[in-house]
């Protein structure tokens, strides 16, 4: 039977589960339903991928596993965003950014001007009243005791259902002398649904959506997530003249080893002359090699040329913290990733050496540390020097690329062998016999 | 489930790109016209996990499209048709709309109380059951002669072991809602704050005219994505795995996928290492790799047929 054969050539990847990574496939919802979320959050465990069949057949059988899994999802996707009063947050859209609460608005006109001393100016939804975990990571209070959020926050725990955000009056027209729901002025009241709070938070100050895909897939996992200085991309600067010339100009940054490997091209050692080593006697086979080394090579550690721009999207758009990395949002300690977003619709070509070059130039230099680093080869020419995380987003689908500048010229392969002699120690101390 | 959503199902258009807030015409969508997108919201109800996902659902460009082509949706400018619509709202609608969810509130909060009253009488009736049980094997113990004791107790112990283990742990979410039972049953009339998934209501279903827009631009590799959907292929962005699209023979939530689809435009020069990694690629996954595009006919421009060509290789030394 064709199924038997199939289930068999599936047995051996079945075996290695743990190297598939279940976001990769369309999961069956009907997974979902085995979590009894409901009733305690303590026994949360993700299903097991679930079994699928090679094509459809015309069997009832199979229409009946489809259709359940289909209404698992209906369900599974209906559950609605509920606010249970005792942990309800409420928060106000602020279409105009950051503004002082009109109760003090009249009061000084200094203070207006000055209200949105900082507060991101990109914010454009305040709490009034914050509690809970949430803004010990995000948010920025201001001197009215409300905390701000950016759009991404908000559409953030908005759409997990722990914020409930709220029209403002002025959006909602008909502005009549209303009872305000709690006193409030601002507040109309009226819950802002999910398709309205994308309307209004998505492509809002820098925004966009490949942006969000990558903020809220890290969020989920429990990662920290601010926003690096090169969110916004000056345009201003862009006049500047670059392309040909900038890669010769380049200097010693990554981007310079190029125009250094024209230079050899255009002036060949060539063995007219002689042996590339050169004549005389040879001692030792370290001097020789160090004299056939004559393919220049990009040193990590030189020092760094003047960053060049990084242009957008090639630019750190997030500073990414661990779970574990202690972290203060009024003090961000450094970050543990930087972050580019890339829409792969938009962008359909790899990066070129320019633009990583100087994507790695703005990151600070981090070289490989530690006993483990300096033993292991391979682990720190994966590190590198310095390291930039692109993500690659697919229509809503994020692909995470590690692009690390990687220093192959300072690994003398010929220095390092006599001492670590890893293989060959067994030959040298042989162990006595008997 | 089967329900079926007033058509032309309206189609997000945000920053770029397109989305559906519906979940039924999520469903519609993909048991009707195999158009499946990528969730990409967080799950309220399990929000700190990547692998099941929620609404929105993001539409590819082909697929908003193929859809309006079809006159199954319609392309609306959410931004434009969220600020008109709130700004419009009369003052008696959005009393009815705030009435609606104070409604549903309270539902979601008696459904909610009465599951957990449900789930407390179960655990007191489990303790209940237990403690008979467990009177009840004493009882029929200490009937038996003592003179059976040594081998029979040895195993029943660690029975009666078992149990009352387990008994504290079942009983303290019982302990727990007996608590508040007073505070939860009085506040079981309390409303529940509701943010709902679409923005309709309060605003209207169809969209004003003005907020219409022309069809998605698309790639050029639409035609051969619009081929492959015609013969009953679900596709998927596929860039995570190496290719344009993911060509699934079914639902993707109950089928592999059988292709990694990349397009290629008819006079276009292919590299051959190209053809041979994505051979590889699709092999060393068990899918085809398909390459395909439209057919240049001879300047008969108005001919409409389909015309797109499709080849897949399998890479046999492997």
């Amino acid at each position: 039977m064709a199924d038997t054969d199939e289930a068999a050539i599936h047995l051996p990847r079945d075996s290695a589960p743990m190297d598939t990574d279940l976001s990769d496939e369309t999961q069956d919802f009907r997974m979902l339903n085995n979590i009894s979320f409901l009733t305690d959050g303590s026994q949360l465990t993700l299903p097991k991928r679930g079994e699928k069949d090679f094509e459809p057949n015309p069997t009832l059988y199979q229409a009946d596993i489809l259709s359940a899994s289909r209404q698992a999802m209906h369900n599974a996707l209906s559950y609605p965003r509920l606010h249970h009063p005792r942990n309800q947050i409420v928060g106000v859209y602020a279409p105009d950014g950051p503004a002082p609460p009109p109760s003090a608005a009249g009061e000084d006109t200094q203070l207006k001007s000055g209200a949105g001393v900082g507060i991101h100016p990109d914010s454009c939804v305040y709490v009034p009243i914050p509690r809970g975990q949430f803004f010990k990571t995000m948010g920025q209070a201001d001197r009215w005791n409300r905390t701000w959020l950016l759009p991404e926050e908000a559409l953030y725990l908005l759409e997990r259902g722990s914020l409930d955000i709220r029209w403002p009056r002025s959006m909602t027209g008909s502005d009549e002398e209303e009872e305000g729901s709690e006193g409030s002025i601002e507040d109309s009241g009226i819950p802002m649904s999910l398709q309205a709070a994308y309307a209004c938070f998505i492509g809002r100050g820098g925004l966009a959506v490949e942006r969000f895909t990558v903020y809220s897939g890290l969020k989920r996992l429990g990662y920290t997530l601010i926003r690096a200085p090169g969110w916004t991309d000056e345009e201003e600067a862009e006049a500047e003249e670059e392309a040909p010339e900038g890669l010769i100009s380049r200097g010693p940054g990554l981007a310079g080893i190029l125009g250094q490997f024209l230079q050899w091209f255009q002036s060949p050692i060539t063995t007219a002359a002689g042996p590339v080593a050169g004549v005389g006697i040879h001692r030792s086979y370290n001097d020789i090699y160090r004299k056939l080394a004559i393919i220049p090579w990009h040193n990590p550690v030189a020092d760094p040329s003047p960053p060049s721009r990084t242009h957008a999207p090639y630019c750190v758009v997030f500073h990414v913290y661990k779970p574990s990395t202690p972290f203060r949002k009024t003090s961000p300690p450094a970050p543990d990733f930087r972050i580019a977003v890339v829409n792969a619709r938009t962008n359909t070509t790899i990066p070129t050496m320019s633009q990583i070059g100087s994507l790695l130039d703005s990151t600070p230099f981090d070289p490989p540390k530690g006993e483990k680093m300096e033993r292991m080869l391979y682990l720190r020419l994966r590190q590198g020097y310095r390291s930039i995380i692109l993500a690659v987003v697919d229509q809503g689908v994020v692909s995470y690329l590690r692009v690390a500048d990687a220093g192959f010229g300072k690994e003398k392969l010929y220095a390092a062998k006599a001492q670590a002699g890893n293989k060959r120690s067994g030959f040298t101390r042989p162990k006595p016999k008997g | 489930m089967n329900l079926e959503p007033s058509l032309p199902i309206p189609i997000s258009y945000i920053a770029g790109n397109y989305f559906v807030f519906s979940i039924d015409a999520v469903t519609y969508l993909r048991r009707e016209h195999h158009i499946c997108g990528v969730l990409m919201g967080t799950l309220p109800q399990c929000p700190q996990q990547n692998v099941f996902l929620g609404l929105p659902l993001e539409l590819m460009p082909e697929e908003a499209r193929l859809l309006v082509e079809k006159g199954v949706a319609c392309i609306v400018d959410e931004i434009k048709a969220q600020k008109h619509g709130m700004k419009a709202l009369m003052a008696e609608d959005r009393k009815k709309y705030l009435h609606e969810l104070e409604s549903q509130g309270l539902q979601a909060m008696r459904l909610q109380h009465s599951r957990k009253e449900q789930q407390k009488e179960m655990a007191l009736k489990k303790i209940e059951d237990k403690k008979l049980a467990k009177a009840k094997k004493m009882a029929e113990k200490q009937a038996t002669a003592e003179t059976q004791v040594s081998a029979e107790e040895t195993q029943a112990d660690p029975m009666i072991d078992l149990f009352a283990d387990s008994q504290p742990s079942s009983s303290t979410p019982a302990q727990l809602a007996s608590r508040p039972a007073s505070i939860a049953s009085s506040s079981a009339n309390v409303t529940m704050g509701v943010t709902p998934a679409t923005a309709h209501p309060p605003l209207p279903l169809k969209p004003a005219d003005d907020q219409l827009l022309p069809l998605p631009e698309v790639p050029s590799s639409y035609p051969l994505f619009s081929h492959l959907h015609a013969e009953g292929y679900f596709l998927s962005p596929g860039l995570r795995f190496g290719c344009q699209y993911v060509a699934y023979p079914g639902d993707p939530l109950r089928f592999h996928s059988h292709f990694v689809v990349v397009s290629y435009e008819w006079d276009e020069e292919m590299d051959l290492m190209d053809l041979i990694s994505g051979g590889r690629l699709g092999t060393g996954v068990k899918k085809g790799f398909l390459v395909g595009g439209a057919e240049k006919k001879h300047k008969d421009i108005g001919e409409q047929k389909d015309t797109v060509r499709t080849f897949s290789l399998e890479w046999a030394g492997m």
